[in-house]
């Protein structure tokens, strides 16, 4: 067992992995990915009427910076490798929300030849937001849902 | 008494290596002063800025405001995943946000963070009290450009490198202007001393040379990167400009220097033109001594409000406005205003 | 005043024989079948004799029962007549090639690269017939054809393969459906849309240029699109546009759905302008219908439609100042607050923020609630002089000034060349506005001015965004005070098979010039529904526009056209 991981282990035991998801769940950046309606409704959710800022998650522009990932709205063939690399390029620990019917099954066009239906099949995705589009208050309400997640320790990441 | 006694003898006793203990204690006890400050500046920042846009900030962790918001966002990038590109010019990379920080650590050592009032006198809270601080410290403000250029240009990535290409345009057009603006303070003052600039202040040089403070505070909002002058971490063009490839700690480490940057820039603002810590003193006991650093202070904070202010409400320029405003105007405007300053401070004097 | 028969006369004349069928159905619609040779001609001759200056769009038929396929051309003027000839070019399906108007009219290239992707209509003498909306995996399928097989498309989630690259970077495929392949619908020899290596070796001429991705994930980019653009240093020497990146395929999907049903569709195309998309289907149904629509319903929804256009243009402007002034920017937040002022209006009536789903073939859903006049009353004062406030801030900040003024000029002429509509074009100073040039509703009875710019500059664009909102206003208000009682919905029964016929129909969207071709064959699903959207015109000019500029101003550019790609790709 080498150093590292025995640090890993004390970690895990003890309340210092409670702080750390105290500190994660406090400060979810997202990634600014305006894709449909409910890109509209995320840039209102950023916005100042409802003000994610309050609970410490705020818009950033590089992945790299970036906690949690809004898919919001269509994922289509052309635009999946594109969103997969996005992805890849986040930091761990990382999380995802789907937010409306399309990115969570297709929604409105569950047979269109161009739209990938299941985005769960590509992405571990934590919190699923209904709705066509989702209002900006069920976007909060997911987003809180999510810091609980975090703090229970159950989004099944091994963070 | 008798630990102070025993201290006085070692220091007579051992004069440098006393002098040595006494530099460790006071650089720990500065880079700590500072970096909660700074960190005071970003909650700051982000709750004025959001009274300016008419929402509420952070208030969810630390009661109602938010106070413990930073803690939260320093635990999370401390605990993220360290990520270098592949391609990227490894050494380069993790030194960048190290050189941010050493060169906020040096201002930090030579300026004046106040003065204590004791006994009628004016004791300054200085590290290293040198005869050219002035000089020194607007230097040393211009390594962060140095440390965005290393950062930009190591990413290998186009946003980046063209952030730090318009960081260094920048910093080269206003660091002439801002340092013939010391210059001419220097001039009236006759010292380059921080110290003795402050004290020389029996009016505020802002009132003395309105026009060198005017282009020394958009030459500083220059040198900070801040709006009107973000150009090289424009977030709506180059994504986020040099910092785009950072992530946690190091990405945490660059964005904490500008803000440090930003708390010792307006204290050097506050110095130079605003009186420094000069001001009438509070007839309370206990208040009197710190009657020098609650002036200060103050000013501090209404400088760095003007920041924010001025942050919600301007547009961003191009960056070839910024560099013509910087060559036409700023600098032949400050000549102009060091020659005011050698007139007037020649007839004082 | 030119009226379609005199049009029709006027082609019969200079070229007999060439129109092979047509129809008159009132002074401003002309359907005309025109011998595919010599259609140039016949575009020429109605360009440069009749003022048909305004190339609309294109749409593709695919006739598979009668083995044939069709290219409709819309033609239009700005101002000069009010006649919009419709110009059907036939030609068989097998091997399916008709001539390219890109000659004639630069904006035709986008129109017909569409076409070539979805029918496999090919267009002689199209300088660049290269992918538009679709991957390439999918090129060669033909998704719009009537025999498409892949669809629909199940298992696109499953499918996709991962690749990794020699240069370690990994890629993903996904392959066309085993349907498609049996079909033998997927040719893999056709030209593909440039990869960025290949574009680089082609562009690249020095070591001081590189090319640099604006999108498809960008701070720009209200939706995902691609912007490259070479630059040297600053400077931006060429642009490239991919899109695609959002196309859901609504024109496909709406022929497998009920008439009904479409009017969802029509929501998510541009969802921020969703009343005046409902509006442009259920208008064109209602031709072909022949409906009436009441009065009452016509005042609901001119100014329900008029409040969406408010909202619409409010997002515009906010983040168009995001991306010239960051997101700390104060004002862009005051519009979005004032934004939902409206949005709370709309709200009430409609149930919805976004997708309203409002506008009924022959009337709208429900009626106004009560109460609604009297909350109209109280926010559209204050809206105007928030509104007064922001035209007021705009022109008095200098550093706005330097920064907008003389960016992104695009003259009059070059306007009307490129198919620009809506406020880009009367940023300009021509006042085409859909709502005098093809009255709808009651519009002619409201007293409003169509506002126009003079420079034609990004500044202008948002100053005639901003005044356009006070118009609105003002509609609303008279519509507030007209407003007569009586039923929302027409007394007919709409009946669930639409008889069959075809409607073009114009409205003024938030964005320019919205058109729909609605075709029906008599069945209760529509045929073809072929929509032109006033984005996907603005956006091809985008290119051109941005050559030569600064980074920063191609980002201001393209933010102040107020893009929606979601329109674009549908």
């Amino acid at each position: 067992m080498t150093t590292t991981e025995k640090i890993h282990q004390i970690i895990e035991m003890g309340p210092i992995k409670n702080i750390f998801n105290w500190g994660r769940k406090n400060s979810v950046y997202f990634l600014m990915q305006p894709m449909g309606c409910c890109g509209v409704e995320m840039f209102v959710f950023g916005a100042a009427p409802y003000d994610s800022d309050r609970f410490g998650c705020i818009p950033r522009n590089t992945p790299r910076q970036t906690d949690v990932m809004i898919i919001s709205g269509y994922l289509t063939r052309k635009y999946l490798p594109v969103f997969k690399n996005l992805w890849d390029e986040m930091p761990e620990p990382k999380w995802c929300i789907a937010i409306g019917e399309c990115a969570i099954s297709g929604g409105p066009f569950y047979d269109s030849y161009n739209i990938v239906q299941n985005t769960a099949d590509h992405f571990p995705i934590d919190v699923f937001i209904p709705g066509c589009p989702p209002r900006p208050e069920q976007f909060l309400e997911g987003l809180m849902n999510l810091q609980e997640k975090i703090k229970q320790r159950k989004d099944k990441r091994d963070y | 008494m008798d630990i102070i006694g025993s201290i006085s003898q070692f220091a007579a006793q051992e004069p440098a290596i006393f002098a040595l203990i006494i530099g460790v204690i006071g650089a720990a006890v500065i880079a700590a002063v500072v970096n909660v400050g700074a960190m005071l500046v970003i909650w700051g920042e982000r709750k004025v800025l959001s009274d300016f846009c008419n929402r509420f900030g952070p208030n969810r962790v630390g009661g109602r405001w938010g106070i413990l918001q930073l803690g939260a966002d320093a635990i999370k990038l401390f605990t993220k995943e360290d990520i270098i590109p592949a391609d990227a010019d490894k050494g380069v990379y993790v030194w960048a946000p190290i050189v941010a920080s050493m060169g906020t650590m040096l201002v930090a050592a030579a300026i004046p963070f106040g003065a204590l009032h004791i006994g009628g006198k004016d004791y300054p809270l200085v590290v290293a009290n040198m005869d050219i601080s002035a000089f020194y410290v607007e230097a040393a403000l211009s390594i962060m450009a140095i440390a965005v250029f290393m950062a930009g240009y190591s990413s290998n990535n186009k946003y980046s490198m063209l952030g730090a290409f318009r960081g260094v345009a920048r910093m080269i057009a206003y660091e002439v202007p801002m340092g013939v603006c010391v210059i001419s303070v220097a001039v009236m003052a006759h010292s380059l001393n921080l110290v003795e600039i402050v004290q020389s202040q029996t009016v505020w040089y802002a009132f003395a040379q309105p026009l060198g403070f005017v282009i020394f505070v958009i030459a500083l909002i220059t040198d900070l990167g801040r709006i009107p002058f973000d150009q090289s971490e424009a977030e709506e063009e180059i994504i986020s400009g040099y910092n785009t490839e950072y992530s946690g700690i190091r990405w945490g480490l660059l964005y904490f220097q500008e803000y440090n940057n930003a708390l010792l820039g307006s204290i050097l603002l506050s110095l130079l033109f605003l009186g420094g810590w000069q001001g009438p003193i509070i007839p309370i006991p206990v208040l009197d001594i710190i009657s020098p650093l609650i002036w200060l202070l103050m000013k501090v904070i209404i400088v760095l409000w003007f920041f924010i202010w001025v942050r919600s409400s301007l547009f961003r320029l191009r960056i070839d406005q910024v560099t013509d405003l910087g060559w036409k105007w700023m600098l032949p405007l400050s000549l102009l205003n060091l020659g005011w300053a050698v007139l007037v401070g020649s007839y004082f004097a | 005043m030119t009226n379609a028969s005199e049009v029709l006369s006027s082609i019969q004349s200079a070229f007999p024989g060439a129109v092979l069928d047509s129809r008159v159905e009132s002074d401003r619609r002309l359907w005309a079948t025109i011998d595919s040779k010599k259609i140039l001609d016949v575009c020429k001759h109605l360009s440069t004799k009749l003022n048909f200056d305004h190339y609309s769009g294109a749409a593709g038929v695919d006739w598979i029962a009668r083995k044939e396929m069709e290219v409709v051309e819309i033609m239009a003027s700005h101002g000069t007549h009010q006649v919009v000839a419709m110009l059907k070019v036939k030609t068989p399906r097998e091997n399916p090639s008709v001539k390219s108007l890109t000659g004639l009219y630069w904006n035709a290239n986008w129109y017909e690269r569409e076409i070539w992707e979805m029918f496999g209509i090919n267009f002689e003498g199209h300088p660049e017939l290269w992918p538009l909306l679709l991957s390439d995996e999918l090129m060669g399928a033909w998704p719009w054809r009537k025999d498409y097989k892949g669809y629909p498309d199940l298992t696109t989630g499953e499918r996709a393969v991962k690749i990794s690259t020699p240069e370690g970077y990994t890629e993903y495929h996904i392959p066309p459906t085993p349907a498609e392949v049996e079909a033998g619908t997927v040719v893999v020899e056709r030209p593909k849309y440039p990869t960025l290596r290949e574009r680089e070796e082609k562009e690249i001429k020095s070591d001081s240029e590189m090319i640099m991705h604006l999108g498809p994930q960008h701070a720009m980019v209200p939706g995902p699109f691609l912007l490259d653009v070479l630059v040297e240093g600053e400077r931006v020497h060429k642009a490239f546009l991919d899109l695609g990146y959002i196309h859901k395929g609504i024109e496909k999907i709406m022929e497998n759905r009920s008439w009904l049903q479409g009017i969802t569709y029509t929501d998510r195309m541009c969802y921020v302008a969703s009343l005046s998309n409902n509006e442009c289907y259920c208008g064109a149904v209602e031709k072909i219908l022949g409906l009436e629509v009441p009065l009452r319903a016509q005042y609901i929804r001119v100014i329900l439609e008029e409040l969406s256009r408010i909202q619409s243009h409010l997002i515009g402007t906010g983040e168009f100042l995001t991306l010239i002034a960051g997101v700390g920017y104060a004002p862009w937040q005051y519009m979005i607050i004032d934004r939902e002022n409206i949005i709370s209006l709309i709200e009430s009536v409609t149930g919805a923020r976004l997708t309203h789903t409002f506008v009924r073939f022959g009337g709208v859903r429900n009626d106004l609630p009560a109460g609604f006049a009297d909350q109209c009353k109280k926010v559209l004062p204050y809206m105007k002089s928030r509104t007064e406030e922001f035209i007021e801030l705009f022109a008095q900040d200098p550093i706005y000034h330097k920064r907008m003024d003389g960016v992104g000029i695009i003259r009059p002429d070059d306007a009307k060349r490129m198919g620009v509509s809506g406020p880009p074009l009367r940023a300009t100073g021509v006042a085409y506005d859909m709502r005098k040039e093809d009255p709808i509703l009651v519009y002619p009875e409201l007293d409003f001015k169509v506002v126009t710019g003079t420079k034609g500059d990004s500044a202008d664009r948002i100053d005639v965004r901003l005044r356009e909102m006070l118009e609105s206003i003002h509609i609303i208000e008279q519509c507030l005070d007209r407003i007569p009682e009586g039923p929302i919905r027409t007394e007919v029964k709409v009946p669930k098979k639409v008889p069959a016929g075809e409607a073009y129909y114009r409205v003024e969207d938030p964005r320019g010039e919205m058109g729909m071709y609605v075709i029906s064959d008599g069945g209760d699903k529509p045929y073809r529904v072929k929509v032109r959207g006033p984005f996907y015109a603005t956006f091809q000019t985008l290119t051109p526009l941005l050559e030569g500029t600064y980074i920063a101003d191609a980002v201001a550019i393209a933010g102040s056209m107020d893009g929606c790609p979601s329109e674009a790709d549908r």
